[in-house]
């Protein structure tokens, strides 16, 4: 049976190869989904980890509990505390670092030994923090010894440098507790042995900040622990802070539920949650699963017209397999081989194929993942490189299936046609028959589901936009209408080609050369049997447009978007410091920077000062009042420094500015007050800032956008609705603020010089130790939107799929033509016997190529853009941040689209050399079976 | 100026490279068939029949010697005027059935004209019906091949094969796949067509039932001439 098998395979060895490839790319695909996604997700919480990290200066991913031992009789309370700790790993399933233990009793007055008379009266607190002789640098002195105590036995202690200037002690002095006693009743004695200071680098065991430590002294952590807890816990007071730092770069993306739920468990629900805050990092875990969940689904939602079209393609291909070989069957069905006999060896043969699909799909699904992780942009690698494709069971899981299916795709037909004898066979070849979906109407039925689909969600955009802010995922019918109308528009297209092609036939049914002639009764005959590879073509095209646009307008969008809001390359806000009153309150005027040190710099083009504070308001009476930011630029500086889309305001944004120009007190307000409060131009308005102080205007314009301006503020309430407000924004000058309401602290907008970034300017704001409270930048705010991993993903997942598609579609439109014209070699060589020269039956080819191929690729071109026009928009919102105010609109990138083109050009010519090369390899002689010799 | 023969074959060779030496298919022929009339070129398999049809039909040149087809010698014709010549001078019946099967019977005769470049018009209409009604299909002219018997097949290709008025017809053992008596009703037709149409046709078989039907008989065995211009 092998040995058939196998013959088998290299008999039909190209049709073979095409299924092999069928199935390794179909097995790569779904291979790696899982690899990329988990290898993004991974990488998304290692990103959040390391920017809370950098943003709150602690380490990320610690628990902190705080429990009082009050003169414990058994010392139970700390005991249990411990217990816990050295528990924590098993119970949270995380790795952890290391766990700070810091004991302090309570204060304590104290006296030096040595009767000091600069020293007052001191009162501190003795303690130990576990690891400290570690990490700790010493400043001057020693650390305290193994053994902790001196030999006349006070107690080794070190300070923090705070400690030491606050406590005013010398190292090397012995002082005295007045009440503090050991277990024997005797004072405790202390010998400060040294001053210490956290070591060099990023030491993550400083979370305990020693410049607090400013009453304490530190000893030795075990002699401490005998000391003071256990039996002996009755008699003291001690404050125990435990501090469990997880190692969070051995958090992997799946452990993450887990470690959220049980976080929660010990934070809310168990004995100990009464010791312990809500830790930041769950808010980390959190975020991190609402948004995975999202990707997830987004990504998978976005796979499943490609997964689709590779089953249907191993479907055409195994069918065109039994097609051929159909004959065969029947043959020795006829003969007396059991149907099961025949299943058997097609049962053998597909798994053959799909094993070694595996061995090489699996592999080539490893390669994928990166590729995708690499996608910047539809059809746009970079490589990143730091994607760890790791697998796991459930990539393996996903393998398994994807060879299931591969398998059943495969084999499951032989059944059907294992049953047929040679004499049924002869009955259906004679029967002819219209497409089953052409009986149903179904390009009509999914014209119409995905029209109905297509009106629901443009009339509910809203509805979407709250559902994208709720973190759902993608909504799967959306995408679905989409696909569905692209198959239905193709099948449409299907169902008139015949009827095109045939008018076409009509209008010149006279004139047709012979080669026309006979192409056309060969489309009208043959035609249906290529709807299946036509309709491959018309889906790739269309998906690949399609795709092209989504992912090129929701990065367009995002970038906009980002730069809009930041309204300047950068925005620097130093801190003011505020004058003081003779007692030391604040006066609320403060000291204003030299500004004129921007004027200077190398990588600065210009800067303007914008006064923008955002808690002014207007209306006279507690209950009219209405809040708003006021802004107060320089027109001429702010318009050179910030930009708005063209077409994105009624006028050109410029107008604006001119308008507020030549109006000393003019006022250039946001549309809410027109469309809210009912002004108009001309009107004259007060407002106030923050301050209480006022300022009145002419309002000159309304605007809708403003560089940096959100109009509305949409809001997630806590039961889940959202709710949508008005940001109301006053412009004026800043000339006329500065006068009326005194100098106020205000930012720079700076506009960067050709060839500098904001690392340049980073590099300055430290050299010169500009104190900064704002700072924003416009090149890394666009680089985090684009980088978003859904957004990545997105175009990852597409890019992958029209690169697979592509190839599917290539080889399909090969296979099909080279079987084409083999069927009909016979034909072909009565064509040449009777006198058509190789010249005609080329172009009849040609003209067959142009019913199917050149029809289809214009039906693709055509549906392709429909379906951008319609579903873009919708799709966007699903893709919109929460910050997205500037309108989403279509981007269609030209060169996408010639990259799009050209892919498909390069197909089409490649089939065509092959078929030419055929079709001049084809000898006259040899296809009609003249010339036995 | 008619010429007195349609094909007229002097000092043909051919000669094939095979593995390991050269294979002589046809050894000195010489022959020549008059303007109208049936000749049967005879023999078994291999003794060159197929190999001397394919000569004369332009599809093959000969190692050596001429061949003239209407007083042209075909040899010196370019490809293009060679297909021309097969296009308008020449009709083919193979063996196997060879319609073309996306065409019906009117279809497959018309397009024959096409071929041969005759203008669309009531004219080659009446001549497609003519030429379907002559083979007794007149009632079929709408059917595809896969709805006809085989006979009826091969006789759509022998209308086909006449419709464009060819001077010469080459039937490449066309009754092969047909019984006796149908075989023996296609010879009829043929006998019948070159005096209702004045056409020469050249026929190849291997029954010798059918000889008898032919106006000359040419012989072929192992690649030599061994019955020679034989009038019946």
């Amino acid at each position: 049976m092998f040995r058939i098998m196998l013959q088998k395979l290299w008999h039909k060895r190209w049709m073979n190869l095409c299924l092999l490839l069928g199935s390794i790319l179909l097995i790569a695909t779904v291979v790696s989904f899982p690899l990329y996604q988990s290898a993004a997700c991974e990488r998304m919480l290692q990103d959040e980890f390391r920017s809370d990290m950098a943003k709150q200066g602690r380490w990320p991913a610690m628990l902190s509990m705080i429990t009082v031992s009050k003169k414990d009789r058994q010392g139970t309370a700390i005991r249990r505390m411990e217990e816990l700790m050295a528990g924590l790993e098993g119970q949270l399933g995380i790795a952890v670092k290391e766990t700070l233990y810091y004991y302090l009793l309570n204060a304590q007055e104290v006296h030096s030994a040595m009767n000091r008379t600069d020293m007052g009266d001191q009162s501190l607190r003795l303690g130990t923090l576990s690891g400290l002789p570690d990490h700790a640098e010493m400043l001057s002195g020693e650390m305290f010894s193994e053994k902790g105590l001196t030999e006349d036995g006070s107690i080794e202690v070190v300070v923090s440098q705070a400690g030491m200037v606050k406590l005013d002690l010398l190292v090397g002095e012995t002082i005295l507790f007045d009440n503090l006693k050991d277990a024997e009743g005797k004072p405790l004695k202390l010998f400060i042995k040294g001053v210490f200071a956290e070591g060099s680098g990023d030491d993550f065991y400083w979370q305990v900040d020693p410049d607090e430590m400013e009453n304490v002294c530190l000893m030795q952590t075990d002699l401490f622990r005998r000391m003071f807890t256990g039996e002996n816990a009755a008699r003291y007071t001690i404050t125990c802070r435990y501090l469990p730092l997880f190692d969070y770069e051995s958090i992997r993306s799946d452990q993450v539920a887990s470690l959220a739920e049980a976080t929660r468990f010990l934070t809310e629900e168990s004995d100990f949650r009464s010791t312990m805050d809500r830790p930041a990092y769950q808010d980390i875990l959190e975020n991190y699963l609402s948004k995975q969940g999202r990707i997830q689904a987004t990504l998978l939602i976005l796979q499943v017209p490609v997964l689709i079209m590779l089953g249907a393609f191993l479907f055409m291909i195994s069918g065109q397999m039994y097609e051929m070989e159909r004959n065969e069957i029947s043959v020795i069905k006829s003969r007396g081989s059991s149907g099961g006999q025949i299943f058997r060896l097609y049962l053998y043969q597909s798994t053959f194929l799909t094993l070694t699909g595996s061995a090489l799909g699996i592999p080539l699904g490893a390669v994928f993942s990166r590729v995708l992780g690499s996608a910047r942009s539809f059809l746009e690698f970079e490589d990143s490189g730091s994607l760890q494709i790791v697998f796991t069971a459930r990539t393996w899981g996903y393998a398994a299936g994807a060879m299931a299916a591969s398998l059943c795709i495969m084999a499951l037909p032989a059944i059907r046609h294992s049953r047929v004898t040679i004499v049924k066979l002869k009955q259906q070849k004679a029967l002819k028959k219209k497409s089953w979906w052409e009986k149903i109407f179904l390009d009509v039925i999914l014209l119409a589901l995905s029209l109905y689909g297509y009106y629901s969600y443009h009339k509910n955009q809203e509805l979407l936009a709250q559902s994208v802010l709720m973190g759902e995922p993608l909504d799967p019918l959306l995408y679905i209408s989409s696909s569905l109308f692209i198959v239905g528009a193709g099948l449409l297209f299907l169902r008139l080609q015949p009827l095109i092609v045939q008018l076409i036939y009509l209008a010149g049914k006279r004139f047709w050369r012979p080669a026309s002639y006979a192409s056309f009764l060969e489309n009208r005959k043959n035609g249906r049997k290529q709807q299946f590879i036509m309709l491959f073509l018309i889906m790739t095209i269309s998906l690949g447009m399609y795709h092209a646009t989504v992912a090129r307008s929701i990065l367009q969008n995002a970038r906009e978007n980002a730069e809009y809001l930041d309204g300047a390359d950068i925005v620097i806000r130093e801190v003011w410091p505020e004058l003081q009153d003779e007692n030391g309150a604040g006066t609320g005027n403060y000291l204003e920077p030299d500004v004129t040190k921007y004027i200077e710099l190398d990588w600065a083009e210009s800067y303007t000062r914008v006064l923008y504070d955002e808690h002014g308001y207007i209306g006279e009476s507690k209950s009219s009042r209405q809040e708003v930011t006021v802004m107060g630029i320089h027109t001429k500086d702010f318009g050179e420094i910030t930009w708005l889309p063209v077409g994105l305001t009624e006028k050109h944004y410029y107008e604006y500015l001119n308008e507020l120009a030549v109006e000393k007190d003019g006022l250039l307000v946001s549309e809410a007050f027109r469309s809210r409060l009912g002004m108009k131009v001309g009107d004259t308005l007060t407002c106030y800032n923050s301050q209480g102080l006022s300022t009145t205007g002419k309002i000159v314009d309304f605007f809708e956008y403003w560089p940096g301006y959100t109009p509305t503020a949409t809001v997630v309430n806590p039961d889940g609705t959202v709710s949508v407000g008005d940001n109301y924004l006053v412009v004026t000058h800043y000339d006329r603020l500065r006068q009326l309401w005194g100098v106020a602290p205000y930012e720079i907008w700076l506009q960067l010089k050709e060839g500098y970034d904001s690392q340049d300017v980073i590099a300055w704001i430290q050299d010169n130790d500009v104190h900064v409270r704002k700072f924003t930048d416009k090149a890394a705010d666009v680089q985090n939107a684009v980088e978003d991993p859904l957004l990545q993903g997105t175009n990852g997942v597409l890019t992958m799929g029209f690169i697979v598609t592509i190839l599917l579609c290539g080889v399909g439109y090969l296979i099909y033509w080279i079987m084409s014209i083999r069927s009909r070699e016979m034909i072909f060589g009565v064509l040449r016997a009777c006198g058509m020269h190789k010249g005609e039956l080329f172009h009849m080819l040609m003209n067959e190529q142009i019913f199917s191929g050149l029809f289809s690729v214009f039906a693709g071109i055509g549906i392709g853009k429909l379906a951008s026009v319609m579903f873009v928009p919708i799709l966007q919102q699903a893709y919109a941040a929460s910050n997205q105010v500037l309108p989403m609109k279509l981007v269609v990138n030209a060169s996408d689209m010639m990259r799009l083109y050209g892919v498909i050009a390069g197909v089409m010519i490649v089939c065509l050399l092959v078929l030419i090369l055929l079709l001049l390899k084809m000898n006259v002689a040899k296809a009609l079976k003249l010339g036995e010799e | 100026m008619e010429n007195k023969f349609v094909i007229e074959v002097s000092g043909v060779n051919r000669i094939f490279s095979v593995p390991g030496g050269e294979f002589q298919a046809l050894k000195d022929i010489n022959t020549k068939v008059p303007c109208g009339s049936l000749a049967i070129l005879r023999g078994r398999s291999g003794s060159g029949k197929t190999t001397l049809m394919n000569i004369i039909g332009a599809l093959d040149d000969p190692t050596s010697g001429s061949v003239k087809i209407d007083g042209t010698e075909v040899g010196k014709l370019s490809g293009r005027e060679r297909e021309n010549v097969r296009r308008r001078e020449m009709g083919f019946v193979f063996q196997a059935v060879s319609l073309i099967p996306t065409m019906n019977a009117f279809q497959n005769v018309e397009f024959s004209m096409r071929l041969a470049g005759i203008k669309a018009g009531r004219e080659r209409d009446k001549r497609v019906e003519e030429c379907l009604k002559l083979v007794g299909l007149g009632n079929r002219m709408q059917h595809m091949p896969a709805e006809m018997s085989g006979g009826e097949q091969q006789r759509v290709a022998i209308a086909r094969a006449f419709a464009h008025r060819p001077k010469l017809i080459l039937a490449d053992e066309p009754t092969a796949e047909l019984d006796s008596a149908m075989a023996a009703r296609v010879t009829r037709l043929f006998h019948e067509m070159t005096r209702k149409e004045h056409v020469t046709i050249l026929m190849t078989t291997h029954d010798v039932g059918l000889m008898d039907a032919g106006d000359m008989i040419i012989e072929l065995e192992s690649g030599r001439q061994v019955l020679h211009d034989q009038e019946v």
